[in-house]
Order: structure tokens, then C-alpha cells, then sequence
């Protein structure tokens, strides 16, 4: 007894002091369209090794969104009033936990999109549950985000480790090719990739011939290249959930080695636009991959990435689209709810199918807020085929939305 | 003390200040030291009032480890740049200790400090068999070590996803917001700074000055230099773990960034910034980086590490006393001129 | 057996690395008893170099071979008179600090023009194709990538034993107390020594920029292992130097190839613990000298 009464004395200074200061936390409150604006926070990697795929441009993509938003609905729309706040998170979770804080309470954001790095984008899923306002990842690729750490406020769009790890090792296998090696970075992205991408092999009736982690970072595989065709029985493919410059160096020295022409084929757990163009499509060609989304697949996603280009000089990569895409569907949210109110917005989103340049045959699971749409398989193209800037793969299969993502997870407890 | 001993250039980053310039405050009267302590107490505690909360805290837990880096290069010579594999091994023990145990915090954080000191045991007895550069150098490889360790145990630390959702946790109050935390947080900062203070002054705080800038005499004397040299090291590593479990509950998770030799590279220039040597440099320069960096990631900057780097190439090239230690010598200049 | 020749020799490549990088950073430390952490950001350059020369002036690997060493050199030599020079005379521990700065500025500096994405470099002309040893069959570049290690140690070797500069520079670097007593006046080569230093650097990135990634960042992580790789060898020794690049390569690919499936930590972590060993029993590295304490 005595303890609580001492507790609650200690408890009413740390107040008082906090009074005094007069600075103290003020709670945001329900700020319900009555200040008649909506503000979408963009937090992401302006200046790291993301600042290319999404960054800058996926701001750009979010005021797409938001021009092609008050376009539609002309003089219906909720609010003329819309911007966006963005903030630099520089891979740092630490960073992206203070950003995220100031974005949702002192810039008004009423949503967060982007954040890329898993550890940031888990840590970003904590703020929105903590701050009950609605959060869009969509370069985070941890599937954490809608098992262990799924929350009411947070959506989890565009791709992950399951999907990337399960398109290419089943579709690949499916294909044909059944025996694999597998080479992974030994940390959290790189084993949970294994453990996706081996289970896919296998179950599509392929064959783990070998498989070896390896140091992260790394820019020395020449050992596994070695390894890999005196293997016995003798890989038809090398998989690799090497990303970044770890992939660059890898895909360098598996050319070196001259594996293809060993018959050793090369598939990508994950590779993004901007990795081709630095590797350049002739070091790629013939490497397949699963991407979520690809600017010249049809007519749609090239009427929207001419608009794209026009905005920023480049083309998008699917980190762009999603973002727009993320950005849209949640105005759509609060208009058909009428109002900004957090949790209206999610009861709108929740289940709803969507058609859109980036999802397609798209749904938001009300089970665990993954947003799930179809996924590509696709193949970098040679040199000799590419015929314009940036058109580097064709896609060669498209998984059907059910299959490309994982059912909810057991782990996710809204 | 002559007017030559404070303007001569400093032969080692050590005797950079020492007898100059800790002995200018040391020097200076009664009331100017209690003036000094009540203003640094009264900024604490008006601090997250006037900046953001969050970066408050950051700014507390990064003094700490400032101050800890400084035991170790101001007092005792060494130069650690692998002091992160501390901070980051207190954050994750603390991470650990809080979330499975769910003591109040500042018994995780004790927890993850003691963990941090136990492994500078074995680092520290192969660290301090060299000395200068080499000791830099070996630090920052084992530092490398446990970094590539945390890495690929992901099943404990959670890898690069870090170890997310640390409870907060003090007797049911609500610590959820960071201005809250701060006040809770500063006591154990204070205690910590103190701490600091008393090492420096106390018999054994001279003698590993007097190793510093002698080793042969100290031995010659009898003491046995490298066990001293040790327990500097653990103290050390202790310090700079109460301020990275701090820094876990500050932000509720830890991550490999912790773990980082570019963690280990800021936070020695945090001390070069404020001053080797003068200790209570080391939070002044954690004030001024944590807050010039919060900045920048704001204003669209994208070179960072240029304006970091640019600051610290400055620094050693042309304050090599750093903010305090420049500070202080201008004071005991002044006093001397008008004695 | 075919195997472990082929991990034998593809050891002694990523061990050439290793040993020009340590053999650059201990020529330095010899003449200027500074440690260069820039040195990484160097090697990065020199494949920034060989990058920039091709994209943007249309030189090949050849030309930037012999180019990118000589312009580095020359740059580092002007940052040796600028900046490094300043603080020679005080603590060690300044330079580092130094050039660790240095090193900040130079990344991002690379970084603001030429963006974290690898930049891409194809194997050059005429090193494509594969040597056939008999047991097992190599590619060509990387031949070449030892053989030049090898000639550029044995270079530097002959000049350290047939040339003045070169005796003056081993004897500041392994009996530096016995140098300054006979009166040898180092001062003047200390600037070409560091320029020299540097170019290997540059050369070793150069030699990287067609088999691995060229980034920004390429050179900072590496740079971590090779001062573990000093640190066995023995600061104080040229040639311990070198040895302990070769060796710590072999290490580790044999350790790659045989450990990965039993004890991957053990094969990631080699380098780490053979410097615990080697502090543990021979504190001044393998081929060091204990230095009277300064």
C-alpha cells in the first residue's frame, strides 16, 4: 500500500514537472476533416541505397495520386485540401521512429507510406498502432509485418519475402529446372528467403542439391561459383537471395565463371528495376526473378508511366506504382467514409477488391491487412532485345493473386 | 599553472586538455563550478521542452556514451572505435531482458550494462595488450566480429529486423510518451555522468592518468598497468551500456545499426567535437550532433557525411581542444591575463 | 583434389586484394606512423576511376590501369601536403581521425554524383575467356588479378632491397627507433611514400571494378578486414604484411568452401579469430616487432 501511495507521489511530480514546462505532449485528438485538409506522410530512404527504386519519386507518385484523386471527383471531393509531408529516414530505424512520430503528430499526417528496410518498417507498424492512424508499407519486404507484428492501422502492399522466395522457386521449378543450389546471405532477410524458397522448390517436386550461406556483406562468392558445378547431381540453377550490392557482386562473378554456359542458370530471390540497369541486361540475360508490378507489361502500366516519366524523367519501378496506388485507395477510403477518422478508413479498406494500375485482381485481407494482387515471373531480356531505355525484362508468367502470397498467418492477432 | 602550458600544441589527443584545460575548471572559483552545474541542470531539465522529446533522449543516451568513449581516450590514452559492440550488446541484452522478463526498465538496463561489461572482459584483455593505433584498430575489428555474430543469430536478436515492441515498463506508469520517459530516463543519465566524475577524481582515476602519459613510470612504479588499463575498459564499456540500453527504451527496439562500426565512428566524434579530455565535452558535442543530424535529415541535404566528415576534419585539423576544451582554455587565458 | 586446388588458387586472389591494400597501408604506416583509414575510400576511387575513365572519356581497362594509380598518387600526395602533414608531428591517433573524416567526405562525395547504385564494368577485352590448368580451369581476369599482385609485391620488394628510397623506408618502418638515431633524414620521401601507398590502392580498385560491385561503399567494410589483416601480420613489417593478405585469403576461402554447411559462423567470423589467436600469442603480429612503448 504504501509503495503505490510513494509511487503515486513520484508520479505526481514527474507530472507536475511536466506541466510546468508547458511543452508537453499534446494529444493530436481526432482531427476528423475538421480542419479540412488530409495530409499523407511519405517517410522513406532519400539518400541510401533505396533513394533510387523508391524515394524522391515515390513523393512525386503521391501527388499523382492525389491530382488523379480530386480529378475524379471534381466538385464532389471530400476536401480540395490535400498535401504531402516527407521525411528522410535514412535506413535508420531509430530515424524513421522519430519521424514517424512527428509525422503523425506535429506534421498531421494522417497516413504513412513507403518505408522501406524491414527494421524501419516494423518499427513504423509499432508508431501507427501506438498513434491509431493508418499506415502503407510498401518497401518493407518482412512478412512480419502481417504475422507477429500485424496491427489494426498497418497494410502491408506490393510484395514479400514469401512471394519473391515462392514465385520464382515454384514457377522456375514448375518450369522445369529440378535441381537447385541455393547461396543466401546469412542474416534474417536472407534465411527467411531460404526457408520461403526452399519449401516452394520442394514443393513443386524440385531438388535442394546444395545449399550455403554466406557472409553479409560480402563481395567474394567465387567459392560457392566454384562449388556450384561439382555438385553432385550437378544444379540446373543457382538461386540466389543475395540483394543489392551483394547481388551485383555475385551476378559479376557467376558471369566470370561462366556458369550459364556450364549449364548452371541463374534465378534472383530479389531484384528490382534500377539493379538491372547497373548490372546492365547483358549480365542478367536469361536470369529470371518475381517482381510485383512492371511498367511495360500492358497498355495500362505504360499509359502510367509515360505520365510518370513526364513527371520525373524516369520510368517507375513497382515501388512507385504501389505507392500511388497506396495513396489512391486510401482517398478513396475517406471519401466513401466521409471523414479522415481512422478507424472508418480501415473498416472501408478492409476486404475491399480493387482493380488499379498496380493491383490487379487486388484485395486487402481483413484477416492481416496484406494486400494481395497478382505477381510476375519475369526474365531479363539480352542487350540485343531491348529496344528502348529501361525495357529490359518480359515477363514470362503471371501468378494469379491467391497463389503469389501466403494465407494469414497463424502469428497475426489484430 | 603558466600561460605556455595552455597554448602549446598537443602532443597526443590525451594530454590535449588534461593539465590545461580540466585543470581551468578545476581552477576556477567555487561559485563558478556551482554556477556551471546549475545551469547544465537546469538545460536538462528544461530540455524536452524546447526540442522535440524524442531527440531529448536520444541527446541523453548519446552523452553517455560520449562520456564513456572520453573515460577511455581522455583518461587513460586509448582510443576505442569499436566502442558500439558495447552499446549495441546493452541494447540488445536490455531489448532481451525487458521483453522476457518484464522488469521495470532500469533494471533491463543495468542488466544489458552488466552484460556490455562482461564481454569488454575478454575484448579488453586482448585489446589492451596494444596500445595508440593498434588499439583502435583491434577494437574496431572485434567490434566487426560481434556485429557479423548478431547479424546471422537472428533467431535472438531478430537480425536486421531488429528486436521490435520492448515494453517500457516502471511500476504501471504510463512511460508510452517520450516526455515522460525523458524525466524518467535522467536520473539514471545523472547517475551515470556522476559516476564518470568520481572515476576520474578518484586515486585510481590518477593513476591511469598517469599511465597515459607515462606507461613506463607507472609500471616502473609498480603498477600493474595493463589490469589497470582493463578496468578502465570494462568501466568503460559499462558507461557506454547504460547509454545504448537507454537508447533501446527510448525507441522501443533495437536494431543492427547498434551494432555498427559508423555507430562507434560517431560517437568518437562526438567527443573529439566536444572536447578530449574534458568529459563534460562529450555531452555538449552529443547535444550538437544528435541535433545538427535530426536537421539534416529534414532539410533535404542529402550529403550528410559530408557536412560530418567536414566537421570533424576541422576539428582535429584546427580545434583539436574541441568546444570545451577551447572554451575553457579562452576562460583560463582571460583569468590569467587579468590576474 | 582438383577442388581444393581450384579453392587454393581463387584463396591467393581474394588474398591479392587483401595483400595490396595491406602492403599500401604498411608502407605508409613505415614512413608517416599514420594508420590510412581512408585507404579504402582510395580503392574505392580507383574503381570509380576506371569507371568514370570508360563511361565518360572512353579509356579501357588498360589505359585506367596505368592512369587511375599515377592521378590518385598525385591526389594523395597533395593530401598528404594539405592536411596529413599538419599533424605528423602529434599523436598518431589524429591522422586516423583524420582520414577517417576524409573518408566520410569522399563517399558521399562519390555518392551525390554518381548516386549508391553499382555502377556497372564489364570484364575487359581480351581477359574473358577461361585458362585450363589441367586439374581444373580458371577465368583469365582472375590470373591476371594474382599475377599482378604477385609482380607488384615482388616490385615493391626489389625496390625496398636495390634502391636508397627503398632501404630508407624499410629501415624507417621496422627499426624506426635505430632510423632516427643514426640521424636519417626520412622527411622528404615521406610524400611519395604516402603518394605510392595510395596508388596501390587505386590500382587494387581498379582491378576490383570488373569482378565486383562499384559503389560508394565498396571499400569501407573491406577496409575493416584488412586492418585485422595488418594487425596479424605486423603493422611494423612489409612483408608480414603481405604474407598475412595471401594468407588470411586462403583462410577464408578454404573456410567458405569446407565450413559453410558445418559451421558457417566459424567461416564468416576466420578472420576475427585468428586475431584473437594472434594477439593472444604473439601480440606484435605475426612478423612484428615490439615497439618500446611510446
Amino acid at each position: 500500500m504504501r509503495r503505490t501511495t510513494g509511487l503515486a507521489a513520484v508520479s505526481a511530480v514527474t507530472m507536475l514537472i511536466a506541466g510546468c514546462g508547458g511543452g508537453g505532449p499534446q494529444s493530436s485528438g481526432d482531427s476528423k476533416l475538421t480542419d479540412d485538409k488530409i495530409v499523407l506522410g511519405v517517410l522513406n530512404d532519400q539518400s541510401g541505397v533505396y533513394s533510387e527504386l523508391s524515394g524522391k519519386n515515390s513523393v512525386k507518385a503521391v501527388e499523382m495520386a492525389i491530382a488523379d484523386f480530386k480529378a475524379k471527383h471534381g466538385d464532389q471531393v471530400i476536401t480540395d485540401n490535400i498535401s504531402v509531408e516527407f521525411a528522410d529516414h535514412q535506413n535508420k530505424p531509430d530515424i524513421a521512429n522519430n519521424r514517424a512520430a512527428e509525422l503523425y503528430d506535429r506534421k498531421g499526417a494522417d497516413a504513412i507510406f513507403d518505408v522501406p528496410t524491414s527494421s524501419a518498417a516494423l518499427k513504423v507498424a509499432d508508431v501507427a498502432k501506438a498513434k491509431k492512424k493508418p499506415y502503407f508499407n510498401i518497401t518493407g519486404a518482412t512478412t512480419e509485418l502481417t504475422g507477429k507484428a500485424c496491427n489494426k492501422y498497418t497494410f502491408h502492399y506490393a510484395y514479400d519475402t514469401y512471394m519473391l522466395a515462392n514465385g520464382t522457386g515454384r514457377t522456375v521449378t514448375e518450369q522445369g529446372a529440378k535441381n537447385w543450389y541455393i547461396v543466401y546471405p546469412d542474416y534474417a532477410f536472407g534465411q527467411d528467403m531460404e526457408k520461403s524458397f526452399s519449401a516452394a522448390v520442394q514443393a513443386a517436386g524440385g531438388t535442394i542439391v546444395g545449399k550455403d550461406p554466406t557472409p553479409f556483406p560480402n563481395d567474394n562468392f567465387s567459392t560457392f561459383l566454384l562449388k556450384a558445378p561439382t555438385l553432385n547431381p550437378k544444379p540446373d540453377v543457382l538461386g540466389t537471395m543475395q540483394a543489392g550490392a551483394d547481388l551485383v557482386n555475385l551476378v559479376k562473378q557467376y558471369n566470370e565463371f561462366k556458369l550459364r554456359e556450364k549449364g548452371v542458370s541463374l534465378s534472383v530471390g530479389l531484384m528490382f528495376l534500377t539493379d538491372i540497369h547497373s548490372l546492365t541486361p547483358d549480365a542478367l540475360a536469361g536470369t529470371t526473378y518475381t517482381d510485383a508490378w512492371y511498367w511495360n507489361f500492358d497498355q495500362k502500366n505504360r499509359e502510367f508511366a509515360d505520365r510518370f516519366q513526364q513527371e520525373t524523367g524516369a520510368r517507375p519501378t513497382f515501388a512507385h506504382a504501389a505507392n500511388y496506388s497506396a495513396a489512391f485507395q486510401y482517398l478513396e477510403a475517406v471519401q466513401a467514409a466521409g471523414t479522415d477518422d481512422a478507424d472508418k478508413v480501415v473498416e472501408q479498406l478492409e476486404g475491399k477488391t480493387i482493380e488499379d494500375v498496380f493491383l490487379r485482381n487486388g484485395k486487402i485481407r481483413a484477416e492481416d491487412h496484406r494486400v494481395i494482387h497478382d505477381a510476375y515471373l519475369a526474365e531479363v531480356k539480352p542487350a540485343a532485345e531491348v529496344t528502348e531505355p529501361w525495357d529490359y525484362v518480359k515477363i514470362l508468367k503471371t501468378i494469379p493473386a491467391e497463389q503469389a502470397f501466403a494465407s494469414p498467418s497463424a502469428d497475426c492477432k489484430m | 599553472m603558466s600561460e605556455t602550458s595552455t597554448v602549446q600544441p598537443a602532443e597526443s589527443p590525451a594530454a590535449a586538455v588534461p593539465r590545461s584545460a580540466l585543470g581551468a575548471v578545476g581552477a576556477a572559483p567555487g561559485w563558478v563550478r556551482y554556477a556551471l552545474l546549475l545551469v547544465g541542470l537546469a538545460v536538462a531539465l528544461w530540455l524536452p521542452n524546447g526540442l522535440y522529446p524524442a531527440i531529448a533522449v536520444d541527446i541523453l543516451c548519446w552523452a553517455l556514451f560520449a562520456v564513456a568513449i572520453d573515460l577511455l581516450l581522455g583518461f587513460t590514452g586509448l582510443m576505442s572505435f569499436g566502442h558500439a559492440a558495447f552499446w549495441g550488446t546493452s541494447a540488445y541484452a536490455t531489448g532481451l531482458v525487458a521483453i522476457h522478463a518484464g522488469v521495470p526498465f532500469p533494471v533491463a538496463v543495468l542488466a544489458g550494462a552488466l552484460v556490455a561489461a562482461v564481454l569488454a572482459v575478454p575484448i579488453g584483455y586482448l585489446a589492451v595488450k596494444r596500445t595508440g593505433i593498434y588499439f583502435a584498430m583491434v577494437t574496431l575489428a572485434f567490434a566487426q566480429m560481434i556485429y557479423y555474430i548478431a547479424n546471422k543469430w537472428g533467431s535472438v536478436t531478430g537480425g536486421e529486423n531488429g528486436l521490435q515492441s520492448v515494453p517500457r515498463e516502471l511500476f504501471g506508469l504510463d512511460l508510452s510518451d517520450e516526455y515522460y520517459f525523458y524525466y524518467a530516463a535522467l536520473p539514471i543519465v545523472i547517475l551515470g555522468l556522476a559516476a564518470a566524475w568520481r572515476i576520474v577524481h578518484s586515486p585510481f582515476g590518477r593513476v591511469l592518468v598517469g599511465i597515459r602519459d607515462n606507461p613506463a613510470r607507472a609500471r616502473a612504479l609498480g603498477y600493474p598497468v595493463h589490469r589497470y588499463k582493463l578496468t578502465a575498459f570494462v568501466l568503460s564499456a559499462f558507461l557506454a551500456g547504460l547509454g545504448g540500453g537507454l537508447f533501446v527504451m527510448g525507441h522501443r527496439f533495437v536494431s543492427l545499426d547498434a551494432l555498427h562500426w559508423t555507430t562507434s565512428g560517431k560517437a568518437v566524434i562526438v567527443v573529439v567535437l566536444g572536447g578530449i579530455g574534458t568529459l563534460w565535452g562529450g555531452v555538449l558535442g552529443a547535444a550538437i550532433l544528435v541535433r545538427l543530424e535530426d536537421w539534416l535529415s529534414y532539410s533535404g541535404f542529402e550529403t550528410i557525411g559530408l557536412v560530418t566528415g567536414g566537421i570533424f576534419v576541422l576539428v582535429v585539423l584546427l580545434f583539436r581542444r574541441g568546444i570545451w576544451g577551447s572554451v575553457a582554455a579562452l576562460a583560463q587565458r582571460w583569468r590569467v591575463r587579468r590576474r | 583434389m582438383s577442388g581444393f586446388l581450384q579453392h587454393t588458387f581463387n584463396g591467393l586472389v581474394g588474398g591479392a586484394f587483401y595483400a595490396l591494400l595491406a602492403l599500401g597501408l604498411a608502407v605508409i604506416f613505415g614512413m608517416l606512423r599514420v594508420v590510412n583509414f581512408a585507404h579504402g575510400a582510395f580503392y574505392m576511387l580507383g574503381a570509380f576511376g576506371a569507371y568514370v575513365l570508360l563511361t565518360e572519356v572512353g579509356v579501357p581497362f588498360w589505359g585506367a590501369l596505368v592512369i587511375v594509380p599515377v592521378v590518385l598518387g598525385l591526389f594523395g600526395m597533395a593530401l598528404e601536403r594539405a592536411f596529413i602533414h599538419r599533424l605528423t608531428r602529434l599523436d598518431p591517433l589524429y591522422n586516423f581521425l583524420l582520414t577517417f573524416g576524409l573518408t566520410l567526405i569522399l563517399q558521399d562525395l562519390v555518392k551525390s554524383r554518381y548516386g549508391v547504385q553499382s555502377s556497372p564494368y564489364a570484364t575487359p577485352a581480351g581477359l574473358q575467356g577461361s585458362v585450363d590448368f589441367g586439374l581444373f580451369t580458371f577465368p583469365t581476369y582472375r590470373v591476371f588479378v594474382l599475377g599482378f599482385a604477385i609482380l607488384a609485391c615482388l616490385g615493391v620488394w626489389w625496390l625496398l632491397t636495390h634502391t636508397r628510397i627503398g632501404m630508407v623506408v624499410r629501415a624507417a618502418t621496422e627499426r624506426p627507433e635505430l632510423t632516427r638515431a643514426f640521424g636519417i633524414n626520412v622527411g622528404r620521401w615521406v610524400t611519395p611514400v604516402f603518394g605510392f601507398g595510395i596508388a596501390l590502392a587505386g590500382a587494387a580498385g581498379v582491378l576490383a571494378a570488373p569482378m565486383r560491385a562499384v559503389n560508394p561503399l565498396m571499400g569501407t567494410d573491406l577496409i575493416i578486414v584488412v586492418f585485422a589483416v595488418v594487425v596479424i601480420g605486423g603493422l611494423g613489417s612489409i612483408f608480414g604484411s603481405v604474407a598475412a593478405g595471401f594468407g588470411i585469403g586462403l583462410l577464408q576461402a578454404w573456410g567458405e568452401a569446407y565450413l559453410s554447411e558445418t559451421a558457417p559462423i566459424l567461416a564468416q567470423t576466420l578472420v576475427f579469430i585468428v586475431m584473437a589467436v594472434v594477439l593472444l600469442w604473439r601480440p606484435a603480429g605475426l612478423f612484428g616487432r615490439e615497439e618500446s612503448p611510446a
